[in-house]
């Protein structure tokens, strides 16, 4: 078998081959998520909704900032840390929970990754309907920058899928990893400019720029806000999508023909 | 053509105890320069299968036997594709279809309905054709009205009966099939025996796994031992 020989692109090729099992998977675990609840998927964006308006009212009244301005603000960065965190957290076990497909069935291992990444952009578009809803109230510009939110969230989601690649191997293999991560997650959320925009607090920008994932808020939610993002902010997401996505495959290269022994 | 091969396969894999398994141990081992190594513990290497070679074409029916841990249930992942081999290569050609533990892909909060359509799909198989094998799945798992209910309120039976009708449901070319037999009650038991005799007869190459020395005389033409990661070729009068 020549595909022995780079096992990793084999596995890539097949998994968007099998895109429709991708998109199966996705959906009818959600739907099994959410059998026995009336709203369904629709408690994510009502969750949403509460939480942002709530946490909006409040930070804004304790950093005394307008919350006409910080309510989206907020709104947009919880929506995408729900993303971006949620990809990160539940990677560590996702091989182990698909274990019993792993074990069973000679599927490529990427479609799990593709799948977790696919669901978690289906909960976002779930829950951006909340921010445009509170951006016709308060009246969010709307303008051509508004559009680069669709080259972000792509940039975003091929990020997360190597970061979910790595991290779903990493965590096959140790299993205290999701206990790290657990750990790690959220206080990275405090160093990330979700409660606050990096230049409210320009003592901090520095520490906030040193979190690999303020740069996957920030080009996703200034194009929302009707701003478009900083260049530097473009170019950190380019650079480590190249060298993510170069050890990523490196990686996954090296380790595929292990993974199904790990779980 | 639908042929199976394996050249001088070897598959070994890794055994952890739950200290390696810690990225934390990791870690201190290599802070430590592995002054405190003999607490970071230590990975065994299992070899499961060593130097193995046969070739298998359309219409055997092999029977792979052997004691527990002979490296049966390996040889069928590996056959299947699941496990890699660390050296040697496998030539497979033609669709596999596994029967290794039931219940792979299934989902207790989906209805069983809406499990027949999930597994199928995680075996390869379009919309069309689990519209029209949906009826037969109904028909010999006799479960009726319980098919709308979720999976999670299945008697294992039931379950069982389920993962069992639909995954005997496709066609393939290579069927790989592990012990499985022995649940259900013993009308089910004689309705699984004749479903799997129709499979089988269908498949180009059917590999069983058992210990059920009688059954896989019934069923196969070959006879593989596994012991101890080697394999060799014995006659039908060896099986015991």
């Amino acid at each position: 078998m020549s595909a022995d020989k780079f096992p990793a692109k084999d596995d890539l090729k097949r998994a968007f081959e099998n895109w429709s099992v991708v998109r199966f998977m996705a959906l009818s675990d959600m739907r099994a998520r959410y059998k026995r609840s009336v709203l369904g998927p629709l408690w994510i964006t009502l969750g949403t909704a509460v939480g942002s308006v709530g946490l909006g009212m409040l930070w804004s009244e304790l950093l005394k900032v307008d919350p006409k301005t910080f309510v989206p603000t907020l709104t947009a960065g919880l929506i995408i840390w729900q993303m971006v965190s949620g990809v990160i957290t539940e990677s560590c076990g996702l091989f182990g929970r698909q274990a019993s497909l792993i074990r069973n069935m000679n599927l490529p291992l990427s479609i799990h990754p593709l799948q977790l990444i696919f669901r978690h952009l289906v909960n976002f578009a779930h829950n951006i309907p909340v921010f445009i809803l509170l951006a016709l109230v308060l009246k969010v510009p709307v303008n051509a920058n508004t559009l680069l939110f669709i080259p972000g969230l792509l940039l975003v989601s091929m990020n997360l899928l190597w970061i979910c690649l790595v991290v779903s191997m990493l965590g096959a293999r140790f299993r205290d990893l999701e206990h790290i991560v657990g750990t790690v997650i959220p206080l990275l959320m405090f160093v990330s400019p979700v409660f606050y925009r990096p230049d409210y607090l320009p003592f901090s920008q520095n520490i906030i720029w040193a979190n690999p994932l303020s740069y996957f808020i920030e080009v996703i939610r200034d194009p929302l806000l009707g701003v478009a993002p900083p260049m530097f902010v473009i170019q950190t997401n380019l650079a480590m999508l190249v060298i993510g996505w170069i050890g990523a495959i490196w990686l996954f290269n090296k380790k595929h023909n292990r993974i199904a022994f790990w779980v | 053509m639908t042929k199976l091969e394996f050249k001088n396969v070897t598959v070994q894999y890794p055994v952890y105890n739950s200290r390696s398994l810690s990225l934390k141990n990791q870690l201190v081992r290599i802070g430590t320069g592995g002054r405190i190594e003999s607490e970071a513990g230590h990975v065994s290497i299992v070899t499961a299968l060593k130097d193995v070679s046969f070739s298998l074409k359309e219409g055997d029916a092999v029977a792979l036997v052997g004691h527990n841990g002979a490296g049966k249930s390996t040889m069928l992942r590996t056959m299947a594709g699941v496990y890699s081999p660390t050296a040697g290569e496998v030539v497979r050609q033609g669709r596999v279809a596994t029967v290794l533990e039931l219940g792979a892909g299934m989902d207790p909060e989906l209805s069983g309905y809406e499990n027949i359509i999930r597994m199928s799909v995680l075996m390869g198989s379009n919309m069309r054709e689990i519209k029209e094998r949906t009826s037969d799945i109904e028909e010999f798992t006799q479960l009726g009205d319980f098919l709308k209910l979720p999976v999670r309120t299945y008697s294992s039976g039931m379950a069982t009966r389920l993962m069992f009708a639909v995954t005997t449901s496709t066609r393939p070319d290579i069927l790989l099939v592990d012990e499985i037999f022995g649940t259900g009650d013993a009308d089910f038991q004689e309705k699984a025996k004749k479903r799997m005799e129709d499979l089988i007869e269908s498949v180009g190459i059917f590999v069983f796994a058992s210990h059920n020395s009688e059954l896989v005389k019934s069923y196969c033409n070959r006879f593989f031992r596994v012991h101890h990661g080697a394999v060799d070729e014995i006659t039908r009068d060896e099986v015991v």
